[in-house]
């Protein structure tokens, strides 16, 4: 399963590296299936060995409030449509949304907190099947971004720069490593379709785009209606040995050409046609869940039958997961709750929450937790202070970067674990703050990348996906 | 601070061992050997950015280098032992080895063996190649000069003979045909015109060679190629970017590229006119079309976002390209510090920012249509039929001012009277009494003599007063019209006449900036209809009332309200103004009005009548009369006969009392005179037509220049040292004397002939174009860290060649497809391929996998489904369904939602597809193309199996397939093999081989058996795309052929120009 058609045979390789300037980071040879790959001795990653094989991130975009979620702040009880103390506002950059608010009332959460799993992790009532895996995760509670609005955020955390252009993380993952599966893409991404919750921002295709690295590179979405991969299927009317009928034939052609023309990129042609039929194959086999059994459908939840939500998605991550594909990126979108916060967050807790800690239980049932890293969190959080006038029951809030919660779990990362705090009102950080680029070089490290030495020259200059900064996060690694 | 910041930067951009190899070998050259390693490993730390110096050392420098450093110094010119330099780099001691372990940087023997013998040879600095003029070298001599066609074969074969290699023979002519015009024109040539050439080179020999480029150069195709490249370069979209990325209006702009590039028009007017079309003396409209260019950047419409910041990066962008696309260099590296590799300052990048800071542009915009500035630029047949209407114009307004007559009072009267007033209206103000008003309790009403009857000042009024009646029916859907008149006090320059726009809110709040408005500004009425005031609003000003202190003036506001949301069309063109009964041109000033869903309702509203809510708003101090709303647009003669109706008896009474103004007899004079209502009629059409062209975004110099700062660390909010416009001129050329310190002067700088870089790194890229990679590779970096070119020589003669020849274009091209080097069979053999893999040395021909836009192009082309309009709006093709779900934003903007075009436009050239930023195309991603959110100069070219997928099952292929199936059926001959040769010839510009044409044969005498026994498959795979099959041709035939199709389009030979 490892063989990758000629190419990998072919001589040429090497020269084709040279021929389009992968560099040596390249090593990887990022043919979008391609075999795991001897990697040139003067830069072999990974660097060191790895903790985790792949990664399932569950981004989750639009800003979830770690304050109704994840970081429980009992000190802000009480304290309702208070000022935020000058002393913690600081400096704080505030979106034009609240520019003109003439005061910054504390809004503490209406949602109760219990402690959960053995290691007594305070979560709100609106997670309680996270809370069932309390004490697999590792909740990051003092992560914090430079960034105020959704697109530079969205664009920072998934590519380490806030201005479009740079690969994001799974490329440069993809590009490090390679791929581990032959049938399949090393870099996939699910879009969520709103389950309860609401689509809200728009995504970019940047965001799993591969910036100046090769297009190659880009991870390539699936999607729940339709082609599950864009043109997989034949047209009507051709069958699957009228196909390989063809193309047996075409790869002849080719064959003939090469040998006349000798150029070896019809040799990689040939590769590709032939890794593109075994796709047809391998991913709709993929995406069939049908013969998952019941109780996994029970685990994950009732979505998890409805095509492209975020449930069937997780059991799809899972199905990936178990196919050794390298990164695994979905998305849901919707938690930018400026206003009406506690209408919608119920119904966003409640799309994500039972698959999520699904598909954590599950990788692990299947002994896949362990090598498999899975991130959960947004952008950036919200703020502390209402956005317009708060009442108890009833807030929205901004936009907040200067702290904010996520969680990691599987894949070298402590189990049942806390890292780090916000201060009193969940504004600042308070200890352990983790950058971004901290959090980057933490998963580059934990996929066995030394973060500094996975570098790409471009236009003159060597690109990281950490750029000139990022501390691994050795606390969190078990 | 760790040495961390070093190790990221630097880059080993060293020069591919083939131009090393080349190289004499005794002496190493600076610029190519010895900076790089320098520029590498050490300038990060000890270049030229002073905040990051270390040890205060300079080693960028002769005079860095030397430098004595108490008794020693790092470069000792002659003794490497004795040079700091070397026993760094050589020594054992960990601690003291530069460079540093830290920085992850470390030196190769070879790279060490180089420095030495560099210090040895005396440690020689030269200036950077790039930085230096270029000179025309001498066309070099050959030992062979028989292959020689043009000067630039020369240089090339001066290399191979250096090389001991032989270039390749030449490909055929249908080969060379085929390559050429993929190029040149992006489609591949017909088999009629491969025949004609090959009986041409017979008959013709060298000249048919001639012929046929001029006949591709000639083609309005080529500059629909040409524009391609540019559009990359340039970002061109159809949407705004970011995760709005609602859709913009710039496709005239597009159209302006392709017109360029067909029209020859020399290169240095090409740069100047996109620079600062503008500002050139009394710009035509093509000028400022040009001035799109500066405007294609990505711009963010998220709420909330801080307007300065993205102000900011909006300028950062135009920079960047400016540096990319004509200089080769990263101009943004210098917009946070000093450049790490290139001796430009942080303060040169400010100074070229400076250049770029003027515009009138809003940082959050661009959620609806276009960002301001925006300006109507009607295409060519409106441009004539305007031209028309113009000159019928002044020919009506010359008979009007012949024709001079007298007035009689009873024909005015009888004018006056037949004239009537809609009675729809909502409101309906005399003004003569409070009571009209909302609140009636008020105090401070004053009565003034009106046009009929009273007129009120309000301006003293208490409580504020507000219109009074039911309210009137407001939406961004439904029509309504304003008539009024206003007798403005001396005061009264900028001053609201009815508000309802929320200026006083907080901004948070969702009414804040909502609202409908007229006020008076400068003299002209204004009209704004806001969502979110500025960005989201209609602001449309009058241009031409004219308005007067203490003079009676008829205003007719109408909005024609739509239902359409379309980023094409102005949004503002929905208004029209009216002076005296009389139509106006309009300025658009800002144009971002939302239109709300079909479920909304028309709002009841009272407006403020001479005051708006903003903080010490001015009150309108001047006289109102006979205020009438009605709940549609009233028609030019209603609006004039409203205007007859009111102002003729009072014209006439103030003439009896002979106290009338020069204005109030123009009145009369117009109402008498027929011709007048001729000259109404043009003249609304062509204002008409002025409204309905399209929009598109602009350059627009503030009057008064913002004042640019270095930005400290690059933070918008961390203004440093005040800087001027200006260029960093010892390095790169002095100003021309006398250019204005503007764009435009901008422009004559960087086309001056002996810029350094402007003329290298154009024709470089040119050469790209045709033979896959630029003679400097890195295209995208002529600066320090840029590779050192292949054949520096011809680099430099073809810059000279292209700048002496008036910047030509088309010249250019010629001369490079007409070059035996460019004609050369692209085939190697395994030695030449192991020998020179990226084909450096041009011992053979280009071969390299067409761009995205060509293979598709490509294949609608030889199919014959291709419609070759030449611009116009973008359209969409076939596009998966859903593509856009889970991923664009839900909001209901412009460019959202991908509505397939019918007809002609599913089958126009790629390069017309609408450009969503964030999800484009899949069929032009999938083969490389960029998203175009920043400008790029070149693409990769990837090998994917997703490619695969595409030509084999994506609808635009299979419909290609079948209508190539059918065109070789019934155009190929009534026997297979010649029906197969016609579809491969059409494909790849030649026949099939023996061998080819037995697989092809074998193919189709599978899939016929196949189809045989399945009709239902064949009839369903025949009927994919909207096309008619050809009902004649049975099924099953049809589906072989369209499998054997299919495959041939599938080739490598096919998707490659070789």
């Amino acid at each position: 399963m490892m063989e990758c058609g000629k190419y990998s045979n072919s001589s040429s390789r090497r020269q084709l590296l040279t021929r389009f300037g992968y560099g040596l980071g390249a090593a990887a040879l990022g043919n979008l299936l391609g075999a795991p790959e001897a990697i040139a001795a003067d830069n072999t990653f990974p660097n060191f060995a790895p903790r985790a094989k792949r990664i399932i991130f569950l981004f989750q975009a639009g800003g979830p409030s770690h304050l109704d979620l994840l970081d429980y702040k009992p000190e802000m009880k009480g304290r309702f449509d208070q000022d935020i103390p000058p002393s913690i506002f600081g400096t704080q950059r505030v979106t034009g949304m609240v520019a003109q608010q003439d005061r910054f009332p504390v809004v503490p959460t209406m949602y109760g907190f219990k402690q959960y799993g053995e290691c007594g992790r305070w979560l709100s009532e609106l997670l309680p099947h996270t809370g069932k895996i309390a004490d697999e995760i590792c909740v990051m509670r003092a992560m914090h971004t430079e960034a105020i609005n959704h697109d530079p955020a969205i664009t920072f955390i998934q590519t380490g720069s806030q201005l479009p252009g740079r690969p994001c993380l799974g490329s440069w993952v993809h590009y490090g490593l390679g791929s581990e599966n032959a049938n399949l893409p090393a870099f996939v991404v699910l879009n969520s379709l709103p389950g309860n919750g609401m689509a809200d921002q728009g995504l970019l295709s940047r965001l799993w785009g591969a910036g100046f690295l090769p297009s190659m590179y880009q991870g390539v979405q699936f999607r729940s209606a339709g082609d599950p991969v864009l043109y997989l299927s034949n047209p009507p009317g051709v069958s699957r040995e009228q196909r390989r009928t063809v193309l047996d034939n075409l790869s002849a052609l080719n064959q003939h050409l090469h040998d006349r023309a000798g150029d070896p990129e019809i040799e990689t042609r040939i590769a590709q046609y032939e890794m593109a039929f075994r796709m047809q194959a391998s991913v709709p086999d993929l995406v069939d869940t049908s013969k998952e059994s019941e109780h996994v459908y029970e685990m994950y939840g009732p979505d998890s039958r409805k095509p492209g939500t975020f449930a069937a998605n997780c059991l799809l991550a899972r199905r990936l997961a178990e196919r050794n594909v390298r990164f695994i990126q979905l998305y849901h979108r919707g938690w930018d709750h400026h206003d009406g916060l506690t209408t919608k967050l119920p119904a966003l807790a409640k799309d994500t929450d039972q698959p999520s800690a699904a598909l954590i239980m599950d990788l692990k049932q299947r002994g896949l937790l362990d090598d498999t890293l899975v991130i959960w969190g947004g952008e950036f959080g919200r703020t502390p202070y209402a956005q317009g006038a708060p009442k108890p029951d009833k807030y929205g809030r901004d936009h907040h970067g200067r702290v904010f919660s996520l969680w990691m779990a599987g894949g070298g990362v402590k189990k049942g674990y806390a890292h780090g705090n916000s201060d009193e009102f969940g504004f600042n950080v308070a200890d352990g703050g983790v950058h971004i680029h901290d959090l980057q070089a933490t998963i580059l490290h934990l996929m066995g990348i030394d973060h500094e030495k996975l570098v790409y020259s471009f236009q003159g200059r060597r690109f990281r996906l950490t750029d000139v900064e990022g501390h691994v996060v050795k606390e969190i690694i078990a | 601070m760790s040495g961390k910041l070093v190790c990221t930067i630097g880059i080993g951009l060293t020069l591919t061992t083939l131009v090393a190899m080349a190289a004499e070998k005794t002496l190493p050259d600076y610029g190519r050997d010895v900076r790089p390693i320098l520029s590498d490993n050490c300038f990060p730390c000890h270049g030229q950015d002073s905040k990051k110096r270390m040890a205060g050392l300079r080693l960028d420098s002769y005079e860095g280098a030397t430098a004595d450093r108490g008794g020693h110094s790092a470069l000792v010119p002659g003794k490497p032992e004795a040079s700091a330099i070397y026993q760094r780099i050589t020594t054992e001691q960990a601690s003291k080895r530069m460079p540093p372990a830290y920085s992850n940087h470390t030196l190769t023997k070879e790279q060490i063996a180089t420095l030495r013998q560099w210090i040895g040879n005396g440690g020689q600095y030269a200036k950077h190649w790039a930085f230096v003029p270029p000179v025309r070298p001498s066309v070099p001599e050959t030992k062979d000069r028989a292959w020689v066609r043009q000067p630039i074969d020369a240089f090339v074969l001066q290399r191979l003979e250096a090389e001991s290699l032989r270039p390749s023979p030449p490909a055929s002519p249908g080969a060379w045909l085929r390559r050429a015009s993929l190029d040149l024109t992006g489609l591949p040539p017909s088999p009629a015109e491969v025949d004609a050439f090959a009986a041409e080179v017979k008959r013709k020999g060298e000249g048919a060679y001639a012929a046929a480029a001029d006949r591709l150069l000639a083609s309005p195709r080529y500059g629909e190629r040409m524009a391609m490249d540019w559009l990359d370069v340039a970002r061109y979209a159809d949407t705004h970017g970011f995760n709005n990325d609602a859709a913009r209006s710039m496709w005239r702009w597009r159209d302006w590229v392709i017109q360029s590039f067909n029209n020859n028009t020399p290169y240095d007017r090409f740069i100047t006119e996109q620079l600062a079309g503008d500002l050139l003396p009394k710009p035509t409209l093509d000028q400022r079309i040009a001035t799109g260019f500066g405007r294609n950047h990505v711009i963010n419409s998220e709420g909330g976002i801080i307007d300065e910041e993205y102000r900011v990066s909006y300028v950062t962008d135009r920079v960047r390209t400016l540096g990319m696309a004509w200089m080769g260099l990263t101009l943004e590296c210098a917009h946070c510090h000093d450049h790490k590799f290139d001796p430009l300052t942080q303060r040169d990048h400010y100074r070229f920012f400076a250049f770029f800071n003027n515009v009138a542009e809003i940082g959050e915009d661009g959620r609806v249509g276009n960002a301001v500035p925006i300006m109507p630029a009607p295409t060519s047949a409106q441009q004539s039929r305007m031209r028309e209407l113009e000159a019928a114009e002044a020919k009506l307004q010359k008979q009007i001012e012949n024709h001079k007559s007298a007035w009689s009072a009873e024909e005015v009267t009888r004018i006056a009277a037949q004239a009537t007033e809609p009675a729809d209206a909502v409101l309906r103000m005399h003004c003569d009494s409070p009571d009209e008003f909302e609140k009636p309790a008020a105090s401070g009403f004053a009565l003034q003599p009106g046009i009929v009857g009273q007129a009120c000042v309000t301006a003293n009024v208490d409580p504020k007063p507000t219109t009074g009646g039911k309210g009137v029916p407001v939406s961004a859907r439904e029509p309504l019209t304003f008539s009024l008149w206003v007798r403005p006090a001396a005061t009264d320059s900028n001053a609201p006449l009815f508000s309802t726009v929320d200026y006083a809110t907080n901004i948070a709040a969702t009414s804040y900036g909502k609202g409908m408005e007229l006020r008076l500004a400068g003299g002209e009425l204004e009209f704004r209809f806001a969502d979110h005031f500025p960005a989201y609003s209609i602001r449309v000003r009058s241009d031409g009332a004219r308005l007067a202190p203490e003079q009676w003036r008829h205003l007719t506001l109408v909005y024609t309200g739509t239902t359409k949301k379309a980023a094409d069309r102005s949004q503002a063109s929905w208004v029209r103004m009216f002076a005296d009964g009389r139509e106006l041109p309009t300025v658009i000033l800002n144009d971002g009005l939302g239109i709300p869903g079909e479920t909304s309702k028309p709002q009841l509203t009272h407006f403020r009548v001479g005051w708006d809510n903003s903080a010490a708003g001015p009150r309108y101090a001047g006289r109102l009369d006979e205020v009438g709303v009605w709940p549609r647009a009233l028609t030019g003669d209603e609006i004039a006969s409203v205007f007859h109706k009111q102002a003729l008896p009072y014209a006439v009474e103030a003439a009896r009392q002979k106290r009338a103004t020069a204005t109030e007899m123009t009145w009369v004079r117009v109402a008498l005179n027929q011709k007048e209502r001729e000259l109404e009629s043009v003249r609304s059409e062509l204002l008409a037509l002025q409204r309905e062209a399209p929009s598109m975004m602009v350059m627009q110099e503030l009057e008064k220049p913002r004042e640019t700062h270095i930005l400290i660390r690059g933070g918008y909010n961390t203004p440093g040292e005040k800087v001027e416009p200006g260029v960093p001129e010892e390095l790169l050329g002095a100003w021309p004397a006398g250019a204005p310190k503007n764009r435009l002067g901008l422009a004559k700088w960087l086309t001056k002939p002996d810029h350094p870089l402007t003329s290298r790194v154009v024709v470089n890229r040119f050469w790209q174009q045709l033979f896959g990679q630029g003679l400097v590779k890195t295209s995208d970096n002529f600066g320090l860290q840029g590779e050192w070119p292949s054949h520096p020589e011809l680099l430099d003669w073809l810059a000279r060649e292209f700048v002496d020849s008036g910047w030509n274009v088309k010249g250019l091209l010629r001369e490079m497809v007409l070059s035996a080097t460019y004609r050369q069979d692209s085939a190697a053999s395994k030695e030449l391929i192991a020998r020179d893999p990226e084909n450096r040395l041009l011992a053979r021909g280009p071969r390299f996998r067409l761009p995205a836009e060509i293979i598709r192009d490509q294949a609608l082309e030889v199919s014959g489904l291709l419609k070759n309009h030449l611009g116009g709006p973008s359209v969409y093709p076939y596009q998966p369904a859903d593509l856009y779900k889970g991923i664009v934003v839900a909001a209901d903007y412009p460019g959202t939602k991908y509505v397939e075009s019918t007809g002609d436009d599913l089958y126009r050239r790629s390069l017309y597809t609408f450009w969503k930023r964030t999800v484009p195309h899949p069929v032009m991603t999938v083969f490389d193309a960029p998203d175009r959110e920043f400008c790029i100069v070149r693409r990769s070219t990837t090998n994917t199996p997703l490619q695969a997928l595409t030509l084999l099952n994506d609808p635009t292929f299979v419909e290609a397939s079948r209508r190539l199936a059918e065109r070789s059926i019934l155009e190929g001959g009534s026997k297979p093999e010649a029906r197969l040769a016609f579809a491969f010839r059409l494909a790849v510009g030649r026949a099939p081989d023996e061998a080819e044409m037995r697989i092809l044969q074998k193919t189709l005498d599978q899939m016929l058996t196949s189809y045989k026994t399945d009709e239902k498959g064949a009839e369903a795979f025949v009927s994919v795309g909207s096309s008619h099959r050809d009902s004649t041709i049975p099924a099953s035939e049809l589906a072989a052929y369209t499998a054997v199709a299919n495959m041939i389009l599938n080739m490598d030979e096919t998707i490659t120009k070789g």
